[in-house]
């Protein structure tokens, strides 16, 4: 695999702009929470456009881990400082990039607790940008968590509706997670015999006999699975999802799932590739049970919120489906889903968000008739749904698609069985729309202002994502492509 | 004799003298506080001035080398930062002060005799010493109900510890005929199959166990810390146990990779750290569950013993910085919160986001490092016990302890949501923190992450330390 060093060190900038940011606002006094958030602004803004700088510098025609920088850590256990982006990783950075920058935008409003508020944010997004650039085992481990343990907070102190519950749970569920992944990590290291943390040193191919890479990927899987909300480990996702407040749900499923996913991706395929190979069909199961499970839970929900909790564990199995297929096509879709699955669920949670904000209710029984109230708000939440059923067009539809049309060749039942359950899917959200912006006016409501201008920029950003990826699918199948195809070439 | 080598021991002794002065003269012109902090700085000064001496003293009964240089380093800071906590030492009488002050001397002095003995009747003097100085401290608190009890079963416990130690002693100069650790060392390799060496090696690490609260020595902890003022508690929780483990790596060395050995430590510890931090979920009082939390802290230890090798006493060595950082950092909030020398409860800390942000922060990394949550010491701490642990193929064992962390995470989240999510009970001021208390919160939030990022430094001093040991 080639790699490229940097010659600026671009990743490490990425992580101090975060870092410099949360110290500036834990300087900046309370009572300024308008400096807080230009900071936040202006600190997710600069991280964003270095992420969008690396989408388009990436040479795609060599392909590899390019923009590389390694830094001896702790040389007495074999660790390094190790940061690097492939086609699998850019995606996510540029994902990141884009739900920080908005998330940030959509939480202009907030007044309680705001230094604290954002100076979690950053610390969490330091952890999520670390994870996806990061090549070190240890500095792996190190960011899941840094990015974990801010959201106990965030969402029992700014949170809603049974919002302790839901943070205790999410918690201890995620550090279980982590609890079997450390072990699983130490187990590779020691087993390597070449005493190092270093990624791309321990995936050369033998390093493993195949029953240890076999008995790893099980707790990589279920440890990141976890976060990734695989079927049956998920219970902790819708609740935590309604609990959260509007930027921690849109980073929260936007991003923090995704880590999950990328974690089965990075850590435990592309270092037990044997192990992914030998239980591929048991993870296949798993997630169409999570297609399936989602929708019909889904179904039966009265809260807004719960709806999309519910059918981000429904889309994120679509992800497991393609990761379940051990294919090209499979790995390009379900990267392409991750992508396309974040922006979507965030301008989901940010439009019910502000909905929320206004009528302080989710109930979809107690809203109606919205999008006469407020047209504006209303359109970005009908533009999310359309997302999440997946119409052509929008950025979902491709990677749903090619994860499908991949998963038809290796497993036509549980193809058909997902594809079967998306429209079920698609008629309940088509359902929700139609309770919650048409139908009779509900008069409580009819005062309300709807989005401003200004509150719309972030919503208007996700949009255009979503309709650009939507039209050039390629613009990010090209870049995949080129991790996936070595990838798979790669296998014994 | 290389005497400069015994400097920090002499200059304790010489200060328990001061205090023993000053406890013969009229309380209402002393300044003890004052006197224990200038000592105590300089103390810390005098431990890190032969922090590179070496030699050995006594008749070979007392090594000076890097392992126990670095211990008394880190015990005399721990002694002055609790020092530091003793300005308003509310929970002892004003009178008693002196005498309070000279028995916390004298136990440091016996945990750095402790870290630098090698025979094993000096070990048990040393430790005899610190120990008799605790039972008397833990009396010192001012009149409260069951105070008699906790002191009488913390030395029954203590006592009894003790006796199955000299007992353990006495099995192992049987079938070694020495007293020299170094020389039993050699010995050892031979007859360490036989059971007598077994069960004399276990019943010796006994008293240390008692120390550090192991299962089943742990009893003596929750009543002991509950009852003892908050600053001994904070002395108990932290210098002690430094040395504890201290000792008990020193001794588990000589047992040359005992298969029966490890698996004593192994169940010890599984039990240890299960026990701990289960008992911990039920409780209301804040030390008390700091001491259950304990227990379980001294199962993960043991971790970085079982696997017996440089790692895991590397692992262990570090850890007991890390115990002393991180529970140092609890109980100075605790202490300044219960600024009457009271027991808290876990609900009396009650919107201290609010009452004083930073020692707020401060309580949640310490909590989250106890937790061994990344990126703080704790987690390095943990990391290194386990990859020890992991070397020697203990994965069933790592597999335990990080499930016990999860069980852990539930309740110092739940101190947690006590500090940040609560506000704060009508008319209560925010606390008044000076000048000093902030510094020492920012530098130990300082410490706490910076070296959870960056612990190279201290983990090459740790594997020094453990290098000298074999």
């Amino acid at each position: 695999m080639p790699l490229i060093y940097a010659d600026i060190p671009i990743l490490s900038g990425i992580l101090l702009t975060c870092a410099a940011g949360l110290v500036l606002i834990l300087a900046t006094p309370a009572t300024q929470p308008g400096r807080i958030k230009k900071i936040g602004a202006a600190a997710s803004g600069v991280t964003l456009a270095a992420a969008i700088y690396l989408y388009l510098a990436y040479d795609r025609g060599i392909g590899g881990l390019q923009f590389a920088e390694k830094i001896s850590w702790i040389p007495s256990l074999g660790i390094s400082y190790f940061n690097a982006v492939d086609g699998f990783s850019l995606p996510m950075l540029l994902l990141t990039g884009i739900v920080f920058f908005t998330g940030v935008l959509t939480m202009w409003e907030l007044e309680d607790r705001a230094k604290e508020f954002f100076a979690l944010i950053f610390l969490l997004v330091l952890g999520v940008y670390g994870l996806f650039m990061s090549l070190d085992l240890f500095f792996i481990f190190v960011w899941y968590d840094v990015s974990l343990f801010p959201m106990y907070l965030l969402i029992a102190v700014w949170g809603s509706t049974r919002k302790e519950y839901g943070a205790m749970k999410l918690t201890l569920y995620l550090l279980a997670g982590s609890a079997l992944i450390l072990p699983a990590l130490l187990f590779l290291v020691i087993q390597s015999g070449l005493g190092t943390f270093d990624l791309v040193r321990l995936m050369a191919p033998g390093t493993f006999t195949p029953e240890a890479q076999r008995f790893a990927f099980v707790l990589f899987y279920i440890g990141f699975g976890i976060l990734a909300g695989v079927w049956p480990f998920h219970t902790w996702s819708p609740v935590g999802h309604v609990a959260a407040p509007t930027a921690v749900s849109m980073i929260h499923a936007g991003v923090l799932m995704k880590i999950g996913a990328f974690g089965v991706l990075r850590v435990g395929i592309f270092l037990c590739p044997e192990g992914w190979k030998y239980w591929a069909e048991l993870m296949g199961l798993l997630a169409t049970v999570g297609i399936v499970y989602g929708v019909l839970a889904g179904l039966r929900q009265t809260d807004l919120k719960y709806v999309i909790g519910y059918s981000s564990v429904s889309h994120m199995g679509i992800v497991g489906l393609g990761l379940a297929t051990v294919t090209v096509d499979g790995l390009n879709g379900a990267v392409y889903q991750m992508f396309a699955h974040g922006i979507m669920t965030a301008l989901f949670f940010s439009s019910v968000g502000y909905i929320y904000d206004k009528t302080h209710t989710k109930t979809i029984a107690e809203l109606g008739g919205l999008s006469k109230t407020m047209p504006r708000a209303s359109a970005y939440l009908i533009v999310a749904a359309l997302t999440g059923v997946g119409v052509p067009c929008l950025a979902s539809f491709w990677g749903e698609l090619v994860v499908f049309i991949s998963s038809f060749r290796v497993y036509p039942l549980y193809g058909t069985l997902a594809v079967g359950a998306l429209a079920v899917g698609a008629l309940f959200i088509l359902r929700v729309v139609q309770k919650t912006c048409y139908g009779p006016e509900n008069e409580k409501w009819a005062h309300l202002p709807d989005v401003s201008f200004a509150l719309g920029i972030p919503r208007m950003i996700l949009v255009s994502v979503i309709v650009l990826f939507g039209l050039f699918p390629s613009l990010l199948f090209d870049l995949i492509q080129t991790a996936s195809i070595p990838l798979m070439a790669g296998l014994p | 004799m290389n005497w400069l080598a015994f400097t920090p021991e002499l200059f304790y002794v010489a200060m328990a003298a001061v205090f023993w002065g000053l406890s013969m003269t009229r309380e209402d012109h002393r300044r003890d506080f004052h006197t224990a902090l200038v000592l105590s700085a300089v103390g810390v000064g005098v431990s890190l001035a032969s922090a590179g001496a070496t030699a050995d003293l006594f008749f070979e009964s007392y090594r000076v080398d890097i392992f126990s240089q670095a211990f008394k380093v880190l015990l005399a800071c721990g002694f002055f930062l609790v020092v530091v906590l003793c300005n308003e030492l509310s929970g002892v009488a004003r009178r008693l002060h002196p005498e309070f002050y000279l028995l916390l001397t004298t136990s440091t002095l016996a945990l750095m005799l402790l870290v630098s003995s090698v025979h094993l009747l000096t070990i048990y003097v040393s430790l005899e010493l610190s120990s008799y100085s605790l039972y008397v401290l833990v009396y010192l608190r001012k009149k409260r109900p069951r105070r008699e009890q906790t002191v009488l079963h913390y030395f029954l416990i203590g006592a009894s510890a003790s006796a199955i130690m000299v007992f353990g002693i006495a099995l192992l100069y049987g079938t070694t005929r020495t007293m020299y650790v170094v020389e039993m060392a050699s010995i050892l390799a031979s007859v360490i199959s036989q059971p007598a060496a077994v069960v004399g090696f276990v019943m010796t690490l006994a008293g240390f166990f008692f120390k550090l609260a192991v299962f089943p020595f742990h009893f003596w902890a929750p009543d002991v810390y509950e009852g003892a003022a908050n600053q001994l508690t904070t002395y108990i929780a932290t210098a002690s146990k430094a040395a504890a483990i201290a000792i008990l790596v020193r001794l588990t060395s000589l047992g040359h990779g005992s298969e029966a050995l490890a698996q004593v430590l192994v169940v010890l510890s599984i039990v240890s750290m299960t026990v701990g931090n289960v008992s911990a979920i039920v409780q209301k009082d804040l030390k008390r569950l700091l001491a259950y939390s304990s227990v379980a802290h001294a199962g993960y230890v043991l971790i970085g013993m079982v696997s017996m090798n440089p790692a895991g006493y590397a692992g262990a060595i570090f850890y007991s910085g890390v115990l002393v950082t991180l529970k140092f950092t609890c109980f100075m909030v605790l202490v300044k919160v219960a600024a009457d020398g009271a027991n808290i409860t876990v609900d009396q800390l009650a919107g201290l986001h609010r009452r004083s942000p930073i020692l707020a922060l401060a309580l949640m990394l310490s909590l989250f490092g106890l937790c061994g949550i990344p990126p703080t010491i704790g987690f390095i701490g943990k990391l290194l016990v386990f990859t020890a642990a992991m070397e020697k193929g203990y994965f069933t064992l790592v597999l335990i302890a990080m499930i016990n962390v999860v069980i852990s995470l539930y309740y110092y989240l739940l101190v947690l949501k006590a500090a940040y999510l609560t506000e704060p009970k009508a008319g209560l001021p925010p606390l008044a923190l000076n000048a000093g208390d902030s510094v020492l919160a920012g530098a130990l939030i300082v410490v706490i992450t910076v070296f959870g990022f960056y612990p190279a430094p201290l983990i090459h001093i740790a594997r020094t330390a453990a290098a000298v040991l074999l």
